[in-house]
């Protein structure tokens, strides 16, 4: 199909002269490159085969749907936007979005940097073994499954938790950070990049490996300070990373699970912990269990990504030379 | 967008033929029909003590159950019940046992799977939205058909209208599941309150509650909102444990909207049955106690507990592993809410049942649960089952007690002697060393389908100690405050569209009270104006007109109005 | 050497950011090494007192009941083997597969590269949901194998992508030329110029793919039917969920296994984290690269 595709794109013949050569031309350089298609084929392969094969389910979000119906066939339940439109009319459409989205802004303003810095920090820190040390530390908490660090951050941040017991000791208030509606926020999104940020940064970190460490000694013949020096040449070799971390990051901003966030839900925070992904797993436990309406709100939210993905691709191409595609 | 879009959709349209396509046929045999049955294998299912079917049937016929099954328990083709109920009815079953929680992952993927089926589930965990849903789609069998070959069943249903329905699927007046009753009446008053006597003699001692004298504090006290707010604050304010701390004591406690030991008794003392839902019964009309004005008195005089200190915030946040870890040690509670006082705190001898706590204008009343005793959709059976009568008339021999009882606790010959006491009750067995009783009723015990009622506990079984002393606890102190035109609201059956309504506005309407409440409770009560505009907003967007309605409707079909 | 002549070139400058870096580092690890120490005092500390705060900053009732309860169950050890068999297939299957295909994707010269592109950015976004993956995966025939916890871990497009752009960035084109004019096929090019100057996107990749799949449970849960095949996270997590299960329990069961729960669940983060924890310093050896990129220019 593609080299189908490659030779229809030839039919440009009438304006040069010399076709056949060029016709030449471009059959070696596709001789030259097709080993490229071997060395993709096997990821083509496994993506067609567990991502392709059943992406047809997404259909279910225009059915009545359950479990056993044949999702292609005279029996199939249409019901057309019906699932996107009980989405849209909900009471708490406009809540939902609102909380979604703020926890994954505020959530990606601040993790999407913090690995960055840390890398480059690590980076240039003098002891190697020292910044060795630290990276294995910094990696730990990734390994902390979600139910021990949301039971840790109860215990910590709850009324006779630590926290509280030293405010408590030098004379403050108690404070419910489980019960206000403002610790929410910050205890969510601190402790997912407390857990993670370290994780992320591992590929900086090789990345950074990778830099010439005669760019390194060239600035320092220039008189470039340590501090100049990650400016000026550590960060630039990580930059096309960056790029695309950023678009990928963006295109995937409105995906938040439900788990975390139901952990830490108490009635107290629901005005500000209840996500679209929270309130379609209660949905989804009363009354009737909803196939259809999850998949159509996972649409959704696919193609608000979507959107993102492109305008965070289209931007980036036009102001650097980055982009995914 | 578009091109992505089409691209996308034409591309799926074609991996679905594919996939479609791919599909195996079911290898499932025939239906042998009920004539080659009985014919054959000896089917027969009008004696529930002789055997089901004849040696030839119990070599050649065999069902697929699938089924979850508690972490601790045997597989269930090991269980001795299982292997006993097998030589009694001849009907080899076989157990394919999951976890719990990967059941519930692959509930959806059994039924999705439709080629590959088994032939019933066992502990379905079927809600009615669902079994309705697949009712319709032809998926399980309509067990009502088919009551010949469950005369046990049967008598359940026509001795018990209320059980019956609690079972029948609105839609087409049949029945498509299974259900679990186990009556104890244990579970319609989730919480006992329970009061530290040493604390309270104390504070009698010190002249800070009136009107009680030492000698009345035993089981069954009877304290007014004033005395329970002296207490409180007499709790609050002194070193009741002794540690050198007055700061550590915790007045009142409970765990906030728990299933069981929360705060709705509270709202017993102005009189409402309170409950998580705030749904009840009262003389066959559903009200929401968040409707009523009284609900807002007993708001207000609970955050008034609240911001004094006399119940801590942390009765709001903390879980129920973390009110329970707290009563161990060094004695901090004054007076807390549970199902009973031992799994607590260390020393329950130091703490006495009361009876509810009267309010301002002498309500007595306490919590009256939804959470039903009646378990439906527990077993289901696909309509594709080859010969499900012999299935049908298999389960019921699970109805009669003597084998709901060992289904319930364990079999003849671990848990039980061989032989029945002379009032023919089984007796339990002595332990064998080195495991506990609930050890070894969860080992052999499947659970699941069973009917034990009063009949079962009065001939077959003994209840165990604990529900026992739980439920003298209960019928002395707490039940009596119970008006008999209050019930619960039981397992309703919805029409499609009623459950469409429930889906629309009932997480909403959870979530807007919820979130009201807390506010209230945490932040020293509801203003008049802000008790008018939830009012507003209840009855408007929230839509709890619509929902009492459905709810309305549904019981009374249930009550066969 | 190189590291004196450095030293002899700093700056008072430079003096004050290596310290300014050193304190927040160290700022850092301290809020990073604090809750894994809590962990580790928790899993060996009276449940009860863990839960009431009275554990801080030393075990309280030291126990070690949570460990012996974990190690003296077979099917955590066989759970070990088969999540180490599971991994390390993974982990080679996925490495083949993703290093060429980034590879491959991050030359311009790839026939169709925007075509592919658009192909692996689709599944990013758009998934079919839980049934039709398990009626492909009953299809395939893969349903209670350990294929169907293995096959699909094999490629994350999110890793693909990483991998291509660090080959776009840090491969300097010279080299390729170089080699091509030397006569080297695409094939040639690759193993012995690409690979060499990749250890450190190899050594990262093999990382998140190994920890991907040590870690995952999912695939297993709804994959495979026989327990003997179970990963070790799965078996913890059912330790787990049996330890809180409360079906016919009294009150005093209820309450030991609440305990027992709570005490597990600190031990069961050490028990499957470490075997991980320890291997990544092997990781981070080929993470030091820098300097041979230099040479190999000269």
């Amino acid at each position: 199909m593609v080299l189908a595709a490659k030779k229809d794109s030839g039919t440009s013949r009438t304006d040069l002269p010399q076709g056949p050569v060029f016709q030449n031309k471009k059959l070696k350089a596709f001789k030259e490159n097709a080993p490229f298609l071997i060395m993709i084929f096997p990821a083509v392969l496994v993506v067609f085969l567990f991502n392709y094969l059943p992406i047809y389910g997404v259909l279910i979000a225009f059915q009545d749907f359950m479990p056993g119906d044949k999702i292609l066939s005279d029996t199939t339940i249409w019901v057309g936007f019906d699932n996107f439109k009980r989405f849209f009319s909900d009471p708490q459409f406009w809540p939902l979005m609102k909380n979604t989205f703020l926890i994954c802004i505020y959530g990606f303003i601040i993790g999407f940097p913090l690995p960055i810095l840390v890398s480059l920090m690590l980076n240039s820190l003098k002891g190697k073994k020292t910044a060795k040390f630290l990276q294995t530390i910094f990696t730990a908490p990734h390994f902390i499954s979600l139910v021990v660090l949301v039971g840790m951050l109860t215990l910590f941040f709850g009324r006779y938790g630590l926290v509280n017991n030293l405010v408590a000791s030098g004379g403050g208030e108690r404070y419910s950070y489980f019960l206000e509606t403002g610790a929410f926020r910050p205890l969510y999104i601190l402790s997912s990049n407390w857990q993670d940020f370290g994780w992320s940064a591992v590929i900086y970190i090789a990345a950074l490996s990778n830099v010439d460490p005669q760019q390194h000694e060239a600035a320092i013949l220039d008189g470039a300070t340590r501090f100049q020096r990650v400016i000026h040449v550590d960060l630039p070799a990580i930059m096309p990373m960056i790029s695309v971390m950023l678009i990928m990051s963006i295109g995937g901003l409105m995906g938040v699970g439900y788990e975390k966030a139901l952990l830490m839900q108490t009635d107290g925070n629901l005005a500000v912990s209840e996500l679209v992904s929270t309130y379609v797993y209660k949905r989804g436990l009363t009354g009737v269990p909803d196939q259809a309406y999850a998949t159509a709100i996972g649409l959704f939210n696919s193609i608000i990504n979507v959107v993102l993905l492109i305008i965070a691709n289209t931007t980036s191409k036009k102001f650097s030379e980055n982009s995914l595609w | 967008m578009k091109k992505w879009m089409a691209c996308l959709l034409a591309m799926a349209m074609l991996l679905s033929l594919v996939a479609c396509g791919g599909g195996k046929k079911s290898d499932k045999p025939d239906s042998a029909g009920v004539e080659k049955l009985v014919s054959e294998y000896g089917f027969q299912w009008t004696d529930p003590k002789a055997p089901i079917l004849n040696e030839k049937g119990a070599k050649e016929l065999s069902f697929s159950v699938y089924s979850s099954k508690n972490a601790s328990a045997l597989d269930y083709n090991d269980m001795k019940i299982m292997q006993d109920l097998f030589a009694s009815t001849n009907v080899y079953v076989t157990w394919e046992n999951v976890s719990e929680s990967v059941y519930s992952q692959q509930k959806n993927l059994i039924f999705g799977n439709a080629d590959n089926r088994p032939d019933a589930i066992y502990h379905a965990g079927m809600s009615s939205g669902e079994i309705i849903k697949y009712a319709k789609r032809h998926v399980l069998l309509p067990i009502s058909d088919y009551l010949e070959y469950m005369p046990n069943f049967s008598k359940i249903l026509n001795d018990r209208p209320d059980i019956k329905a609690q079972l029948i699927n609105v839609e087409d007046g049949k029945i498509y599941s299974l259900p679990r009753v186990e009556e104890m009446g244990l579970l319609q008053n989730p919480n006992i309150l329970f009061l530290n006597k040493n604390w309270t003699a104390q504070a009698i001692q010190a002249g800070a509650l009136k009107g009680v004298t030492e000698a009345e504090l035993k089981d069954g006290l009877a304290l007014t909102s004033d005395q329970m707010t002296d207490l409180l604050r007499y709790f609050h304010d002194n070193d009741m444990n002794n540690n050198g701390n007055a700061g550590d004591e915790r007045p009142l406690s409970f765990v906030y909207n728990n299933w069981q030991g929360n705060q709705c008794d509270l709202y017993g003392m102005f009189g409402l049955n309170d409950n998580l839902e705030h749904r009840i019964v009262i003389d066959d009309q559903i009200n929401y106690t968040v409707q009523d004005e009284r609900f807002k008195e007993a708001t207000n005089f609970i955050a008034k507990w609240v911001a004094d200190g006399l119940i801590d915030k942390v009765s709001f946040e903390q879980s129920q592993d973390n009110f329970l870890a707290n009563g161990k040690g060094l004695e901090n509670y004054g007076a807390f809410y549970w199902w009973e006082s031992e799994t607590v705190v260390s020393n329950p001898e130091n703490y006495i049942t009361c009876a509810p706590l009267i309010g301002p204008k002498g309500d007595q009343t306490v919590c009256v649960s939804n959470n039903p005793e009646v378990g439906t959709g527990e077993v289901v059976i696909f309509a594709d089952c080859p010969n499900f009568e012999v299935l049908l008339a298999y389960f019921d021999r699970y109805y009669d007690p003597l084998i709901s009882a060992q289904i319930n606790y364990g079999p003849i010959g671990i848990v039980y002697e061989e032989n029945l006491d002379s009032k023919g009750m089984l007796v339990q067995k002595e332990l064998p060393a080195g495991i506990t009783s609930d050890e070894l009723r969860l080992q052999n015990a499947p659970l699941g389908i069973i009917y034990l009622n009063d009949y079962a506990w009065n001939n077959v079984v003994n209840m165990e100690p604990r529900a026992k002393l739980r439920l003298e606890r209960l019928t002395e102190f707490v039940t009596p405050y119970v008006a008999k035109n209050v019930k619960p609201c039981p397992n309703l059956q919805f029409t499609l569209d009623e459950l469409n309504t429930l889906a629309n506005y009932e997480t909403n309407f959870n979530d807007y009270v919820r979130t009201n409440l807390i506010r209230w409770l945490m932040g020293g009560g509801v203003s008049d104006a802000e008790w008018d505009a939830f009012q507003k907003e209840l009855s408007g967007k929230v839509n709890i007109e619509g929902l009492k309605k459905v709810y309305q409707d549904a019981y009374d079909r249930f009550i066969g109005k | 050497m190189k590291k004196r002549k450095n030293a002899l070139r700093d700056t008072l400058g430079d003096k004050i950011f290596y310290i300014i870096n050193g304190f927040f580092l160290l700022l850092l690890a301290l809020i990073i090494l604090y809750p894994l120490y809590f962990i580790i005092i928790a899993s060996i500390s009276d449940p009860d007192a863990v839960l009431g705060g009275e554990v801080v900053l030393y075990p309280v009732r030291v126990t070690l009941e949570g460990f012996q309860k974990i190690m003296e169950r077979s099917d955590v050890w066989r759970g070990y083997l088969n999540t180490i068999i599971y991994t390390a297939l993974t982990v080679v299957l996925a490495l083949a597969v993703t290093v060429p295909a980034g590879w491959a994707l991050s030359r311009k010269t790839l026939p169709g590269k925007k075509l592919f592109m658009i192909y692996f950015i689709i599944p990013m976004f758009f998934g079919g949901g839980l049934i039709p993956f398990y009626n492909v995966m009953s299809s395939l025939g893969l349903i209670n194998t350990m294929w169907a916890v293995i096959l699909p871990a094999i490629l994350s497009v999110w890793n693909l992508f990483m991998t291509k752009t660090f080959f776009e960035s840090s491969i300097p084109n010279g080299l390729i030329e170089a080699a091509k004019i030397d006569g080297a096929g695409q094939f040639r090019i690759f193993t012995s110029v690409v690979i060499p100057l990749s250890k450190a996107v190899i050594a990262v990749m093999a990382l998140y793919y190994a920890v991907g799949q040590w870690n995952s449970y999912f695939n297993a849960m709804i994959f495979l039917q026989d327990e003997s095949k179970y990963p070790l996270q799965l078996v913890l997590k059912e330790i787990l969920i049996a330890s809180e299960s409360t079906v016919g329990g009294s009150g005093e069961t209820i309450l030991q296994q609440f305990r027992m729960a709570n005490l597990l669940k600190y031990v069961s983060v050490i028990v499957s984290s470490l075997p991980v924890l320890c291997l990544y310093p092997f990781v981070q050896k080929y993470f030091a690269q820098g300097v041979m990129i230099g040479s190999l220019k000269e």
